[in-house]
């Protein structure tokens, strides 16, 4: 008699189960099903490890170590969006950094000294935007547009007229090292830059998870008032987390710099739009106070697998349709199952 | 009882301007300064013809931005219209390009060209009901639905021209919208579009029930709603206004250059939404006039021209933009903090 009724609850706890386990997790099986059509998608052709298909062992690599700007990004653009706000700067920034690094090098500074001045630049000009945001209280969309602006035509000044980017010309070289760092494999073939990129994740997984600040941004962006009045300075909060997004894009502009040999002031453009996505698909919420750094890497090797595993199947001027097809395919998907995480 | 009346008549009395005429009275005084510093130090800068040239120029900005201000107003933004300006020029020269040209590029569907032109503005007007149904019935934020579908209208355009640009075998007509001149004037029909088009807004925006609900949702959206408006089909409306406003620009801008190219409008949404802030619009919404966002593009216009005329690099105007820009969010809340003590 009381069977139907068991079966009734029964159900709903299966749903009560599947639906957060869903949201914790349907991004790695996402990632793996990319992987497994892509691999499928050419065996009529080639083997399954064979150069040419895309579990090719250097295929795999050539993605990691393309992917380390984004790669390294889009931690801390997590903690910030994870604290309500935005920096659209960061492309201007990349592109900034990558210059600077670019000079540096070529006038004969060392590797270590180049890196470090790079990374401090990095931070005070995201320091910057968390002062035009904190400081003179302007809204974060419009403060970072500026700076964007503002970035990037410094970034064009320091290059010369008529010559588009910082490389070897005349008597000014290149440093041999210069392209080690995002190109020379030295852990399982994968390069420095992809292994700072990790490394710059752990620690933000640390600090998000363990640390004050962690708890911190998750209260400015759940709820910045109550955040204010429990005592927290969310001022402050928000001024560290630009400053980070600020180093992680000064690393993402080095590792460009370097993969291309280059310092293109120009190399940076679009990344915004990119990080917004990796961290939307990563399932953090637009609005703030949840989102994790660990989904947000994922999302990032999402992104970049479906782009480049994508040109061996449709020609390169698909890429801007796909990417902004998912781009609201994850916004809406995000929408529904936080709706349904509501309802239930 | 002669107290109350005497409150009543001060009251009547102190008929002072309101926060937003001020604001756009300050932004049109910068607008008339700048231009009068930049004649000083730049030379032949101060003729009748560089005024309408800044003007002019900047017909293809002024016209997405009345649409971005009234989205603006209402509290959303639009970063699409880039986006759908490259789309319906590629589908008017797709759609009107005779059959079996060539090559892939050299062939289209050989419409008529009416219907290429309606085609466009029918695609153009689809990104905007999608801007529309992810924003009101999904309610994802306006920010990333725009920067979305902005991709995925020039993805479609990239499609369509394969990365680059379609400009053979179209018929003699296709030339004419773009470069017609009006009244034997040397004045072009892009122009007179814009001129018409502000007109319309300003009307729109001070005199009808339409206009003065925008300012109502984007001041306080639940009130609006709780009062009985319906805010969605507002918003929906807006959207398609917006991205038919972005369509039109576009058929104009391929029939000028006679090409559908698929990165024209690149930044362009970037643009609008500076002269819209630049004119004095909160991005918190509910404030703001399309008068101002005018003015906006004037200053903006004088400054990169101004730049040029000095002979500054064209690397120079990314920075003077965000000066301006930064300069006028800061004068703007300040005037208006310090007046209403």
């Amino acid at each position: 008699m009381f069977k139907p009724n068991t079966l009734d609850h029964s159900s709903t706890t299966v749903a009560s189960q599947v639906v957060p386990f869903l949201r914790n997790y349907y991004i790695y099986f996402v990632l793996i099903a990319i992987i497994v059509f892509l691999s499928a998608a050419n065996l009529d052709r080639f083997d399954l490890f064979e150069r040419g298909n895309f579990l090719y062992e250097k295929n795999i690599i050539n993605i990691l170590r393309v992917s380390a700007p984004i790669l390294v990004l889009a931690g801390a653009f997590t903690l910030l969006m994870v604290s309500g706000y935005i920096d659209l700067s960061v492309g201007s920034t990349m592109g900034l950094s990558a210059v600077i690094y670019a000079m540096l090098a070529i006038n004969g500074m060392p590797f270590w000294s180049a890196f470090a001045i790079t990374a401090l630049c990095g931070a005070l000009l995201g320091a910057f935007n968390g002062l035009l945001v904190v400081r003179f209280k302007i809204t974060p969309v419009i403060a970072t547009l500026i700076t964007l602006s503002l970035f990037k035509g410094i970034a064009l000044l320091l290059v010369q007229d008529g010559v588009s980017a910082i490389k070897s010309m005349g008597d000014l070289k290149m440093p041999l090292w210069f392209n080690a760092y995002g190109r020379e494999g030295v852990l399982m073939g994968l390069p420095m830059a992809f292994w700072v990129a990790v490394g710059v994740t752990i620690v933000l997984i640390v600090l998000q998870n363990r640390s004050l600040l962690g708890k911190y941004a998750a209260a400015t962006g759940g709820n910045p008032t109550a955040a204010k009045l429990s005592g927290i300075n969310t001022s402050m909060v928000v001024f560290v987390l630009y400053a980070i997004v600020g180093v992680s894009a000064a690393l993402a502009g080095i590792a460009r710099a370097s993969f291309m040999s280059l310092g293109d002031p120009l190399s940076g453009d679009g990344m915004e739009l990119t990080a917004i996505l990796v961290v939307l698909i990563g399932g953090t919420a637009f609005s703030g106070g949840e989102g994790k750094v660990l989904r947000s890497f994922i999302g990032a090797l999402i992104i970049m697998t479906l782009t480049l595993g994508m040109l061996t199947l449709v020609p390169a001027y698909f890429q801007t349709l796909v990417i902004g097809a998912v781009l609201l395919a994850a916004a809406a998907s995000n929408h529904f199952i936080s709706r349904k995480e509501h309802a239930s | 009882m002669s107290v109350s009346i005497k409150a009543n008549k001060a009251l009547f009395d102190n008929r002072r301007m309101s926060d937003q005429m001020y604001i756009t009275l300050l932004v049109a005084s910068v607008a008339v300064g700048l231009f009068l510093i930049a004649s000083m130090w730049v030379p032949n800068f101060f003729q009748l013809q560089n005024m309408l040239n800044l003007v002019t120029n900047n017909w293809a900005v002024i016209s997405l931005g009345v649409g971005v201000s009234f989205l603006l107003v209402s509290g959303n933004f639009d970063l699409s219209v880039g986006g759908i300006v490259a789309l319906s020029g590629v589908l008017s020269v797709w759609l009107v390009q005779s059959m079996g040209g060539a090559n892939a590029l050299s062939s289209g569907l050989g419409l008529p060209y009416w219907l290429a032109l309606l085609g466009a503005l029918a695609g153009a007007m689809a990104i905007g009901g999608l801007n529309a149904l992810f924003v009101v019935k999904f309610r994802i934020p306006s920010i990333i639905v725009t920067l979305g579908t902005m991709m995925v209208a020039r993805g479609i355009a990239q499609v369509i021209t394969q990365g680059s640009q379609r400009n053979t075998n179209l018929p003699d007509e296709f030339g004419v919208l773009g470069s017609l001149k009006v009244f034997g004037t040397s004045i072009q029909l892009p122009v007179v579009f814009m001129a018409v088009l502000l007109l319309v807004a300003i009307f729109i925006e001070r005199k009808m029930i339409f206009g003065r609900l925008t300012y109502w949702i984007g001041a306080n959206p639940v009130a609006a709603r709780l009062s009985g408006i319906d805010n969605a089909r507002h918003i929906t409306y807006l959207y398609l206004f917006s991205s038919a406003i972005a369509g039109v620009v576009g058929i104009l801008l391929s029939s000028e250059f006679q090409s559908g190219y698929s990165n024209r409008g690149m930044l362009m949404e970037f643009d609008a939404l500076v002269i819209a802030l630049l004119g004095g619009i909160a991005i918190a919404g509910g404030f703001g006039s399309v008068i101002g966002m005018f003015f906006g593009a004037i200053i903006l216009a004088v400054v990169t021209s101004a730049a040029t005329g000095l002979t500054l690099s064209p690397d120079w105007q990314f920075i003077l933009k965000a000066v301006a820009v930064f300069l006028a969010i800061m004068a703007q809340t300040w005037a208006l903090t310090r007046r209403n003590q």
